[in-house]
């Protein structure tokens, strides 16, 4: 019985182990390419460890043009977060504690957008930008990325205000506080672990969006990372480099990641659930 | 009484607000007198606190769904037409008289028939196997979930590397490491091979995702069903299929749907790794109305085949539901 059950165990390790390889060894791999020398990278028979690590192809980060998908990527997330978490805070707000005549047809509209694929949005988007001269900048990839991420963000945070008791709003309205100053001061921090979710998760799906980018930021100079560096797919010289770039852009959400791990799990099981 | 008088201040706070709104006449009810005028008050606070968010979604993505959908009934070459000129359903008649179109459906429908399988089969299997805490659980929890938070379209420059002939990871593994030269070969130069890449791909992307759902799904089964399982004697694989897999109805549809949607919306992996070759063996439905669209510029005919797409979306998404339902049913 004992024994059985001890066998099992290590079964269990050994497969549970195997499946940490396998999704963990494209990353790996792609980081130990950035310590290697350019020449190490195309050599037969390859090492898997470099064999003189070197810090060229960062160096060779810095002094590039990938600065600039970089710093597209940044403004792009950072501004876009912000707009996507204060807004959905407030829509939020709007129909878990205030709901008006329609409002759970509007939710249920707003919710059934996550269901059409991005690509049907795409022509008139594009039409429209290149209308406002807004086609190749930052801001013409900043507002479609909150209007796509909006959706989701709307429900995580309808459900982190739905969940405050009744009570404690009435007990503000009586203090005389408005409908504003209610949700900013009192609502708002109680319902702080649902604006956690939603920036970390509007931040890994911002960073990561591919789609709007290559139709929206035809040039490079307006691209981010995640389309600008598929241009170089072919450039097999830059590949030393293009590993220490993905590195970088790929080291930060992990890390992130790590850090709230237990957060993002049951958020998204949460989120997914009442959604 | 309480609620007489909150709703009374209620009304009076939300004046801060909304100024300049006439004082409320609710003739009504006498009994429901009360609650009326706090209602209608919270409800305009409510259509301005979610207004913001609104114009966004309108400007977004409701316009576009609907301006894409009078579109995909004309003629409309961004390049040479002025403007779009109404030819009723010939778009959609004539996609499914095109070759392309044929195509990419069945690559698409390929791609999503492998995918849906196995995303869902060895999600609830890696969820089974992570459900009891052992030593190191976080660690091997985190190894799945972490490919969630890469980009894909780098995830795809990775694959490509690691598929690469020459110099790329698993040649060198197969041929090298394993000793088994006549395995290795130029993954993404054969149809077939370069399909499964991309849905390798796909699968080492997102398990981890479908892993959390069904993680949740499990945590949900009450203990006690368990314990009593446990006590009748169900152990093993036996407790998996009598016990926890009935009990996840409601996991599996929800699943099931992310599945079919994801699925069938598959376009960064074969745009980046393969552009839909070698030929257009990995051309996917989605990257032929992006490649109409902005390559080519035939905005009315890329409209009626993204069209035809989200028709089918919905189509498997409902019919999941269903099936779904009548399946809990079945077993209540």
């Amino acid at each position: 019985m004992v024994r059985s059950s001890l066998w099992s165990r290590a079964a269990l390790h050994a497969v549970l182990m195997l499946l940490a390889v396998l999704f963990l060894a494209p990353l790996v791999y792609i980081v130990l390419n950035s310590f290697k020398a350019p020449d190490e990278i195309f050599q037969v028979p390859q090492t898997i460890l470099p064999r003189t690590w070197t810090l060229e192809n960062y160096g060779e980060v810095l002094g590039s043009g990938f600065r600039n998908y970089f710093r597209n990527s940044v403004v792009i997330t950072v501004v876009g977060v912000a707009l996507t978490a204060i807004l959905s805070a407030l829509a939020g707000y709007g129909f878990a504690k205030l709901p008006f005549r329609g409002s759970n047809f509007v939710l249920m509209a707003v919710v059934g957008t996550l269901t059409v694929p991005l690509v049907i949005f795409l022509v008139p988007m594009f039409i429209m930008e290149n209308r406002v001269g807004i086609l190749n900048t930052n801001l013409g990839l900043i507002l479609p990325n909150v209007a796509v991420s909006l959706p989701f963000a709307i429900l995580i945070m309808r459900a982190s205000f739905i969940s405050i008791p009744k009570e404690i709003a009435e007990s503000a309205t009586m203090d005389g506080a408005g409908v504003l100053r209610q949700w900013w001061s009192i609502m708002l921090p109680m319902a702080r672990n649902g604006i956690v979710l939603v920036v970390v998760m509007t931040t890994y799906a911002i960073w990561g969006e591919y789609t709007l980018a290559k139709t929206l930021a035809l040039d490079p100079p307006a691209m981010p990372l995640t389309v600008g560096l598929t241009l170089l797919k072919g450039e097999v010289w830059q590949y030393g480099v293009l590993a220490a770039i993905i590195t970088l852009a790929v080291l930060p959400p992990i890390l992130v990641f790590l850090f709230f791990q237990r957060h993002i799990v049951s958020g998204i099981a949460a989120g997914a659930v009442k959604g | 009484m309480t609620s007489f008088s909150t709703a009374v201040r209620g009304a009076k706070a939300d004046h801060d607000v909304v100024a300049g709104e006439p004082a409320p006449a609710s003739p009504g009810r006498r009994s429901r007198r009360p609650r009326r005028p706090r209602r209608r008050r919270n409800g305009l606070a409510g259509l301005l606190f979610v207004l913001p968010a609104l114009v966004f979604v309108f400007a977004f993505m409701v316009y576009p769904l609907l301006s894409s959908g009078y579109m995909s009934l004309t003629e409309y070459n961004f390049v040479y037409d002025a403007s779009p000129r109404f030819i009723g359903f010939d778009n959609y008649v004539a996609a499914l008289q095109e070759d392309r179109f044929i195509t990419s459906l069945t690559n698409t429908f390929t791609f999503g028939l492998f995918y849906f399988v196995i995303v869902m089969v060895s999600g609830l299997t890696i969820a089974l196997l992570l459900f009891p805490k052992l030593k190191m659980s976080a660690f091997h929890r985190s190894a799945v979930f972490v490919p969630l938070v890469v980009p894909l379209s780098l995830a795809a420059l990775i694959f490509l590397w690691i598929l690469q002939p020459n110099y790329g990871l698993l040649n060198h593994l197969l041929g090298r490491v394993l000793g088994a030269e006549s395995l290795t070969r130029a993954w993404l130069s054969d149809g077939t091979t370069a399909m499964a890449a991309i849905i390798v791909l796909a699968l080492w992307a997102s398990i981890g995702f479908v892993t959390i759902l069904f993680l949740a799904g499990l945590q949900s089964i009450s203990p006690d069903v368990l314990e009593a399982a446990e006590m009748d004697g169900a152990r093993g694989l036996k407790k998996v299929f009598h016990i926890i897999l009935p009990n996840l109805g409601e996991t599996y549809v929800l699943t099931g749907t992310w599945a079919i949607i994801h699925a069938l919306k598959v376009f960064v992996e074969p745009m980046v790794m393969t552009d839909g070759g070698p030929g257009t063996s990995t051309l996917v439905l989605y990257q032929h109305v992006y490649i109409t669209a902005f390559t080519y510029f035939d905005m009315g005919y890329a409209s009626a085949m993204g069209y035809i797409l989200g028709l089918i979306i919905m189509v498997l998404v409902v019919a999941n539901f269903f099936i779904g339902k009548r399946k809990r049913e079945d077993a209540a």
